[in-house]
């Protein structure tokens, strides 16, 4: 991943357009969040998400990490059962041959999403930097089979309509993944999952990533319980996302007779400590801004039922016996 | 749906012809190139066996149309449920383009008949996928061989019934895209790495082992199925199909103008059902007759069957070889 520095200042996050979706804050849908307004999410106690399933669903091996690796790990431990996808096979970032990329990237994604708490981690092994030239159909048929397969009541991922994206790898799996959110609560499409048992079930809530610097974004995440998993999250990114830059550099420094105390006495502490000290300044610089002293940032969508429809409290109001 | 005739297309003892199109002896009026069929020098006969031997196994039966099965497998599926197997069918389009009236009451034509079909057969189930009919070649194959993956796995499913992916000059992209698709997803389907997300529902690999193809245009076939015993249920999966095909209720049609016109065919008897069953019987059986009179037999379909049942593998000169030169220790 290419990744561009997510700082911004916090006007830009008030210099919203209001959404032709909001019709008012008793709007029981709340489809799409006034994208002027800033929410902060902050940690809540016990496990309020208990019985909730959160599909985080990333390109390549280093995008969760580096865009929402606090919030999975805080929505995680606040009760949600996760699960990781990754769409690409990331053939192209490793430093070695193709075949050793997808080796490599495939052990690493698995060990960060250990790290980060995922119960369970799905491949779809599409090629790296070639997804705009998949057939879309199929891949979001698979994307609504684990949505209902897996019951997904909230989704992180890339927002499909965020500019800037050079990487179609990105916009592609942000795309089939908004696609598949509202589609699998459709019971005429895919009507053959009912042979599995497998339901429709739509998806209600959506985190999506801040990708390129002027993205929008309407919740700030308080992360700063989160942040040592973060780190070491990112520190498991050694194919690609300067997670073995820290012991790359120690080594670098010792063959000239060198050392940096920060980096320690081991490849993994120097790791780890790279990324606290040089990769995640701007999560801390975004935590500031809110006064907090970690924090990530999304375009946040809610489409759970809130309360009554009008039309139940018209109902409820007016009508009378025949 | 238009069928295709046998009558020309043999042989005596059914001669594989090494590389050259066409049959000698026969007569130039069916010595159309679309009408060659290659037939094996030994195919495979299949006559009914008794009792239930394939109990336990499953067949999904494949048509992109509500009268493919019906036509061209009818007999084949009566027959193979009846010694056990357990059937499904897939409709792939959702027939659009053929049937009454506008393309709303066509859709809701064809549905009627689909589940009638699957009645007529002892089906188990059907299932539509939707696509749009006349249009398959504008999908996504890959998604098409995706989710017949997904049932073929979901259902267990041993053995498909469909179009063969070779049979030549077949005009109709629905047939030859729907039977790509088939054939990919027979095998795939049994790929621990193919889709393995499907797991997520407890859905795991299973191969498609054996496959009964069918055609209307140039053909290999290697398998003669008896479906004298059976012709009832083909006729009457035929009957299904009123929104289209060559069958329905055509009898009751020819009985109706007739009538009008002050004449009736005995064999049409008094009432729609017996002119509908009898027309088919009488005017839409002649390939399964000439078929079976080849063969010794009242009714049969032809099939390019793979499978178990007819293999070259030379897996058996390996056994034989381990079982000629094995030592011990």
């Amino acid at each position: 991943m290419d990744r561009q520095s997510l700082f911004r200042k916090a006007a830009l996050g008030g210099a919203g357009i209001a959404s032709a979706f909001n019709t008012g804050p008793r709007d029981v849908h709340a489809y799409r969040a006034d994208v002027g307004e800033v929410v902060i999410e902050r940690d809540q106690p016990g496990k309020p998400h208990r019985g909730k399933v959160l599909l985080a669903v990333h390109a390549h091996l280093d995008d969760i990490p580096y865009y929402s690796a606090g919030t999975c790990a805080k929505l995680i431990n606040e009760g949600y059962t996760g699960y990781l996808l990754r769409t690409s096979n990331d053939e192209k970032c490793g430093g070695g041959s193709d075949s050793e990329n997808i080796k490599s990237n495939e052990t690493e994604n698995l060990k960060m999403a250990k790290v980060l708490g995922f119960s369970d981690v799905f491949d779809f092994y599409y090629r790296n930097h070639r997804m705009n030239n998949i057939s879309s159909q199929e891949f979001r048929a698979r994307v609504v089979f684990l949505i209902r397969a897996l019951k997904v009541d909230t989704v992180v991922s890339f927002n499909p309509w965020g500019h800037g994206e050079e990487n179609p790898d990105h916009w592609m799996t942000g795309r089939v993944v908004e696609e598949a959110c509202w589609m699998s609560g459709m019971p005429n499409d895919y009507p053959e999952h009912l042979e599995a048992g497998v339901k429709p079930h739509p998806v209600r809530e959506r985190y999506y990533f801040v990708g390129r610097r002027g993205q929008p974004f309407n919740r700030v995440v308080d992360i700063g319980s989160y942040i040592e998993q973060k780190i070491q999250s990112i520190a498991e990114c050694k194919s690609q996302g300067g997670g073995n830059t820290g012991s790359l550099l120690r080594a670098r420094l010792a063959k000239q007779g060198k050392k940096l105390e920060i980096l320690g006495n081991d490849d993994a502490t120097a790791d780890r400590e790279y990324v606290r000290h040089f990769l995640v300044d701007e999560y801390r610089e975004l935590g500031k801004q809110y006064s907090l002293e970690w924090a990530e940032q999304f375009y946040y969508i809610d489409q759970r039922r809130q309360g009554k429809s009008r039309v139940d409290e018209y109902i409820e109001q007016h009508a009378v016996n025949k | 749906m238009e069928r295709r005739r046998f009558i020309g297309g043999s042989l005596a003892g059914g001669a594989l012809i090494g590389g050259t199109l066409g049959m000698t002896g026969a007569p130039p009026a069916y010595a159309k190139q679309s009408n060659h069929i290659w037939f094996d020098d030994d195919p495979l006969i299949e006559r009914d066996q008794p009792g239930r031997p394939y109990e336990g196994k499953v067949f999904a039966a494949i048509q992109p149309h509500a009268d493919d099965i019906p036509i061209f497998a009818g007999g084949l599926a009566a027959k193979l449920i009846k010694e056990g197997y357990k059937g499904y069918l897939i409709n792939v389009t959702n027939d659009d383009h053929a049937g009454p009236g506008t393309v709303g009451d066509t859709v809701v034509a064809n549905e009627i008949d689909w589940y009638a079909v699957q009645k007529e057969l002892g089906l188990e189930k059907m299932i539509c996928l939707g696509y749009r009919n006349h249009r398959m070649e504008d999908i996504d194959i890959i998604e098409l061989k995706a989710r017949l993956i997904f049932l073929f796995r979901a259902w267990k499913v041993d053995t498909v019934i469909g179009y063969d992916p070779w049979g030549h000059y077949e005009e109709n992209p629905d047939h030859y895209i729907t039977a790509q698709a088939v054939e990919a997803a027979c095998w795939m389907a049994g790929g621990g790495k193919d889709y393995p997300e499907l797991s997520a529902a407890g859905i795991k690999p299973h191969g498609v082992r054996e496959k009964y193809y069918h055609a209307r245009g140039t053909q290999y076939i290697n398998c003669i199925v008896d479906i004298s015993n059976h012709i009832d249920a083909h006729i009457r999966s035929n009957m299904a199909n009123i929104a289209q095909g060559p069958a329905g209720n055509h009898g009751a049609r020819l009985r109706e103008r007739l009538a009008k016109e002050g004449k009736k065919l005995p064999i049409l008897g008094n009432n729609d059902e017996t002119a509908n069953y009898h027309y088919i019987k009488q005017f839409l059986m002649e390939d399964e007759k000439a078929l079976g009179r080849k063969f010794g037999m009242e009714y049969a379909q032809a099939f390019h069957y793979i499978g178990p049942k007819k293999t070259d593998s030379y897996t058996p000169s390996m056994q034989d070889y381990i079982d000629k030169n094995t030592v011990s220790l």
